[in-house]
């Protein structure tokens, strides 16, 4: 489990988890992570295992980010992603979405 | 040709059909009797027509399909089986991976030209040699994937016709190399290794054939989906770089003991037993490891054999503990004639348990104290100090949006 961001609490005395860190990265002309600054010094990114992106609530604070799971030197992995609306680089372990029969927009048992 | 992927589809029915051939084309139910408090585990095909479905209640099975055959859920037996048959297939190949009961993947590359045979004949002999030593319909399908032999078989399974075939139905079918795209276009999406809810999503936007996957743009996916949107899209199209995952080989300490002198009684056999369990708890293999099970036997004068199993509720790294719970087991025992040496035998190795209690399952009681303390600390603290991890909107493909705390007690 995440640790807690110690942001304020928000409506309904929520505090959420999971709050990306920013983080200093060098990127190269394609976008993608190079080097990452980790424990006071930047480390090379060894290797891109996997990218996505995720675009949403366009109707209201847009959100479009490319996330990168990219392995560091020294065999490091993080989840990084770019942010594509206000930019910059930011640290965020990503947990992927659980659909359940009640999820708005899952619909009903397909026969 | 790299990989094969065998399947025995609706293996619980399958195993049951072999046993009792008055069952074939009757519908079938496994997880017991009708009047049973429990959930259906699998059910034929018949069945599945009649809108029964595993995991709904054996009752509500009843009253869908009244003529069912209702069979008790003989868990211990489909493993022995499933197991047999992965034995049977590592007599044949060097890697076998486990996905599930009745269902292997397997490495086969060099193996055909290794028997001088064609890929197309050497799995129909690999699949007819499976199917007549276990008497079960085996299914198997082959490509240069691991996804691609999956999905060909699951093909098979599924009853879909694949383009060339002619005559009976198939068993067996290889993908030729390179045109894996083209073959699995035709499938359904719920050949994709993901989670159910996906494949129903997948669906509600209208996609239902592989083909139609594949021909999206990659983002479209990656948007929706996040990781296995971009997994699903790459399988669709033929790109598979897994590799098989063979189960670790189970640890297995053997130790026997001979006695002095022909015994029968409990003493001397509590004896030699405890020189036994000494000796395998003593192997540097187990060292930091715990066992869940210990299987005790006595050889007998007359070359007969009398064999007892442990199961411990908690896995021991103790010699002392095993024998204290075989000591109940030996004290009923009856030899049929003087054993002549014990034997113990460790299997289910695992890491040595720690004996936490989960803070909340404490009772009633322990509760109430422990909420009490909790707002005390709240109270002269002024602000919230202990919290609960809530799911907010789990859905979301924000990470941010889907857990929250919240204050306990609030």
């Amino acid at each position: 489990m995440v640790t807690d961001p110690g942001a304020s609490a928000g409506a309904r005395g929520l505090r959420f988890l999971n709050r990306p860190r920013g983080l200093a990265v060098e990127a190269d002309a394609a976008g993608e992570p190079r080097a990452i600054a980790w424990q006071g010094r930047f480390r090379r990114v060894a290797a891109i295992h996997d990218r996505w992106r995720i675009d949403d609530e366009w109707w209201r604070e847009e959100v479009a980010r490319i996330y990168f799971e990219v392995e560091l030197e020294g065999g490091r992995r993080l989840t990084v992603f770019r942010d594509l609306v206000g930019g910059g680089w930011f640290l965020q372990p990503y947990r992927a979405p659980v659909f359940t029969a009640g999820t708005p927009g899952a619909g009903g048992r397909i026969p | 040709m790299d990989f094969a992927c065998i399947q025995v589809p609706w293996f619980a029915i399958a195993i049951a059909r072999r046993d009792d051939p008055r069952l074939a084309g009757r519908p079938v139910v496994v997880g017991g009797s009708p009047e049973e408090h429990a959930e259906v585990t699998a059910c034929s095909a018949e069945a599945m027509a009649a809108g029964v479905a595993p995991g709904m209640s054996l009752r509500r099975a009843l009253a869908l399909c009244p003529g069912a055959v209702f069979l008790p859920l003989a868990a211990s037996a489909i493993r022995a089986e499933a197991e047999r048959l992965a034995e049977l297939l590592r007599e044949r190949s060097p890697l076998v991976e486990e996905a599930g009961d009745g269902h292997l993947h397997c490495e086969i590359r060099g193996l055909p030209a290794l028997a001088g045979l064609g890929p197309a004949a050497y799995l129909a002999q690999l699949q007819e040699g499976l199917a007549g030593a276990t008497g079960l319909p085996v299914l198997a399908g082959a490509a240069t994937t691991v996804f691609a032999a999956h999905a060909a078989c699951s093909a098979l399974g599924l009853g879909f016709r694949v383009a060339g075939e002619r005559g009976g139905p198939r068993q067996a079918i290889v993908i030729a190399p390179g045109r894996e795209r083209e073959f699995l276009a035709h499938l359904p999406v719920e050949v994709l290794p993901v989670e159910p809810a996906m494949h129903q999503r997948l669906r509600l936007f209208g996609i239902e054939r592989l083909g139609q996957l594949a021909g999206l743009p990659l983002s479209a996916l990656q948007a929706q989906f996040g990781p296995a949107g971009r997994r699903a899209w790459e399988l669709a199209n033929g790109r598979d770089d897994a590799r098989l995952q063979p189960a670790p080989a189970a640890l297995r300490v053997r130790e026997e003991v001979d006695l002095p002198a022909p015994a029968v009684s409990l003493g001397a056999l509590l004896a030699g037993s405890e020189a036994a369990l000494g000796r395998a708890f003593g192997n540097p293999e187990l060292q930091g490891r715990a066992v869940r099970i210990v299987t005790w036997w006595a050889g007998l004068e007359d070359g007969a054999r009398v064999s007892r199993r442990l199961a411990f509720r908690e896995p021991t790294a103790d010699p002392r503990h095993a024998l204290f719970v075989l000591r109940a087991k030996l004290e009923t025992l009856r030899l049929p004639a003087p054993a002549v040496s014990v034997g113990v035998e460790l299997n289910g190795a695992c890491s040595e348990y720690a004996h936490q209690q989960l803070l909340w399952a404490a009772g009633q009681g322990r509760r109430r104290e422990l909420d009490e303390a909790i707002a005390q600390l709240h109270a002269r603290a002024g602000a919230a100090q202990v919290f609960r991890i809530v799911e907010v909107q789990p859905w979301s493909r924000i990470p941010e949006r889907q857990l929250a705390l919240v204050a306990y007690g609030s």
